[in-house]
């Protein structure tokens, strides 16, 4: 018993060992995350998005494409905004892969691969 | 991220420019000096100084095409491509290329040129090896010495960047009006602050425009997915849907004739009567597979899409033809592009673009500047500056001269060394990149005010030589060219010569500065600082 107080103290420290290391990169690491965040992020949700975008258009395929390809930069760089204006990292991050799956499934459902 | 939407926005706008600032000069440097490619290039091929085109030349097109095929019949029956570059009003020189045997695996083996004077029909002396105005075209988006793809990657990214900071940059600029006019001299990173938001707000539906355009002509690499689901083939299968002039022939070996050239010419004017050709290319000549391009100038439209006609090169036949009406997505798509690279501008309109984006090269330029001076104004009397701020400092000496100075060098090679060189083009560039690299080990070392104005001096007066050099070297010099109306060629001269003057006053402003900038530090606005670090 007393081994293993001993063990789960060992763990305790360990424990508030990488706390304190996590806190004091804290501010780093939500810096890097959002950074992430905003560019994959913003990249997965972009190109499923106008992939789905060129699907759906009413337009000539050629078009709906071109009009599409043409949106991409526009889109990207609103999330991309929008990443760095919420305050919440977890919100952004299942905002990201909500809209993000949805748009996948809608495709993949148009395209028959399901 | 931060308190208030407005602080995380000047939050974003610092760390996003700051990131990328450098590259994003770079880039912004050479995208300014490729506006005017095709006269750097002349400027740098003396050979072909004195070569004008003639009055009418258009009409002389369908004549300087036959008798380029025949010059090709005769100089390269063996060839796998012809090319009959015909004069324009920025190129007046007419070239007659082909291909040069390929090396064993390589799929192209370089073009062989001649060059024609357009005007008398006799052979120009061959221009010396150089690079000219594509070197700077492609560092704009190829950078140098590192795979084609990373570059562009690494180019696309630093301009997300740049959109993103502008967006930003637009947000948290409360006073956008008020700023247009208010410029604070001699007042540190105040007055630093206020020539980053007149460069940026003078141009800023340029900056935004050239930012986006810039990113649409790389999009099929950032952003294939579009193409991918909608075509089974991908992004061919949109080229070909688009373009129907994107035809792929295979090459076969077995001889045949080439079709007579004055059939395929007569069928081209029929369809562009007054037609302003730019190309002739004909791909396998002399083979069954013979294929002829020819192509035609978009002239001051707005449109990247090159009109285009594909023949068979052994019975004559029109296999292609490009769209002459586009939808109006293709329309929007395609302006886009043709609004990046400028190639619709008349002199005036190019003139104006290249002050724009020496405007973004000033906007980008203090942008970094202002950051390294604003964290020293903070600084406390005894504190030493940390790894980042000088990191920051060296970085800016290194870029912000040394770029100017390595462009001047490479122009200032051009003319020194030896005409007959082995690999003379790599050498020019080699100069450029080697003047970079010591700017930069100078900036390791040292980079206080002192550096800054011993740079500036260096710089003003490679920039004053260049037009001696020129004049020294060549035949014709910084007088003569305006006494013969030679425009593009005065003006780059014209160009150095401010550029060492601007050089100048800047060595003047950095002397002044230096006695003023002691007693011009406020307490209160030291106090204002210091409030402001606590709170961020």
């Amino acid at each position: 018993m007393h081994a293993q107080s001993q063990k789960n103290s060992q763990s305790f420290i360990l424990m508030d060992k990488i706390k304190q290391y996590y806190q004091s990169y804290a501010y780093q690491l939500s810096v890097i995350s959002r950074f992430f965040a905003a560019i994959v992020g913003g990249y997965v949700f972009t190109s499923v998005f106008t992939a789905l975008l060129s699907l759906i258009l009413p337009l000539k395929k050629s078009d709906a494409v071109l009009l599409s390809i043409s949106l991409t930069i526009f889109v990207y760089s609103c999330v991309f905004i929008w990443v760095f204006a919420v305050k919440s990292l977890k919100t952004i991050w299942i905002t990201i892969l909500l809209t993000s799956s949805a748009c996948g499934l809608s495709i993949a459902l148009l395209k028959g691969w399901l | 991220m931060k308190e208030s939407f407005f602080r995380s926005m000047t939050w974003m706008h610092t760390w996003v420019g700051l990131l990328v600032c450098w590259l994003l000069y770079l880039i912004f440097f050479a995208g300014t000096i490729s506006f005017f490619r095709d006269e750097v290039t002349l400027w740098n091929q003396p050979a072909l100084h004195n070569a004008q085109a003639p009055q009418e030349r258009i009409s002389l097109q369908r004549q300087q095409i036959i008798a380029g095929v025949d010059y090709l019949k005769t100089a390269a029956p063996e060839s796998n491509r012809w090319g009959i570059y015909l004069p324009q009003e920025r190129e007046s020189q007419l070239i007659y290329a082909y291909e040069k045997p390929r090396p064993e695996g390589k799929r192209f083996g370089g073009w062989q040129e001649h060059y024609i004077n357009p005007k008398t029909g006799e052979s120009l002396q061959q221009p010396r090896e150089t690079k000219g105005g594509n070197f700077f075209y492609r560092l704009h988006f190829d950078l140098h010495y590192i795979d084609v793809r990373t570059a562009r990657w690494i180019v696309c990214f630093a301009s997300l960047f740049m959109l993103v900071a502008l967006i930003s940059g637009v947000v948290i600029h409360k006073r956008i009006f008020k700023d247009m006019f208010s410029f604070r001299k001699n007042k540190g990173s105040r007055s630093w602050l206020d020539s980053h938001n007149v460069s940026s707000v003078l141009a800023l539906p340029f900056h935004i425009m050239i930012t986006y355009t810039g990113l649409i002509t790389l999009i099929f690499m950032l952003f294939p997915y579009p193409a991918m689901t909608a075509y089974e083939d991908g992004i061919r299968g949109l080229f070909n849907d688009v373009t129907p002039t994107n035809v792929r022939t295979k090459s076969s070996d077995e001889p045949a004739p080439l079709t007579a050239v004055e059939s395929v010419l007569d069928q081209v004017y029929t369809n562009w009567p007054n037609a302003d050709l730019t190309q002739f290319a004909i791909k396998d000549p002399n083979k069954a597979s013979a294929t002829i391009t020819v192509r035609a100038s978009t002239g001051t439209h707005v449109r990247d899409q090159t009109p285009t006609l594909l023949f068979n090169g052994v019975d004559g036949s029109l296999i292609a033809k490009s769209v002459d009406e586009f939808s109006s997505t293709e329309v929007f798509y395609d302006s886009l592009t043709a609004l990046h690279t400028g190639r619709l501008a008349n002199p005036l309109l190019r003139w104006l673009y290249f002050l724009c984006g020496v405007a973004g090269c000033v906007m980008i330029a203090t942008g970094c500047i202002m950051w390294a001076k604003r964290i020293r104004e903070r600084m406390k009397k005894d504190q030493r500056p940390s790894f980042g701020l000088k990191l920051v400092e060296g970085l800016n000496l290194a870029t912000l001269m040394g770029l100017p100075l390595a462009t001047s060098v490479f122009f200032l090679a051009n003319r020194l060394l030896p005409i007959n060189m082995i690999e003379r083009a790599d050498k020019e560039i080699l100069a450029f990149f080697v003047t970079w690299l010591a700017v930069a080990l100078f900036a390791l070392f040292k980079r206080a005010k002192q550096q800054w104005i011993l740079l500036a001096w260096v710089n003003s007066i490679a920039c004053i030589s260049i037009p001696i050099v020129n004049a020294l070297t060549t035949n014709g010099n910084i007088i003569s060219y305006l006494l013969n109306g030679q425009w593009a060629l005065f003006s780059f001269d014209l160009v150095c010569l401010i550029s060492a003057v601007l050089f100048i006053v800047q060595v003047k402003k950095l002397r002044t500065h230096r006695q003023a900038s002691v007693s011009n530090v406020r307490p209160s606005r030291v106090a204002k600082n210091k409030l402001r670090e606590q709170s961020a």
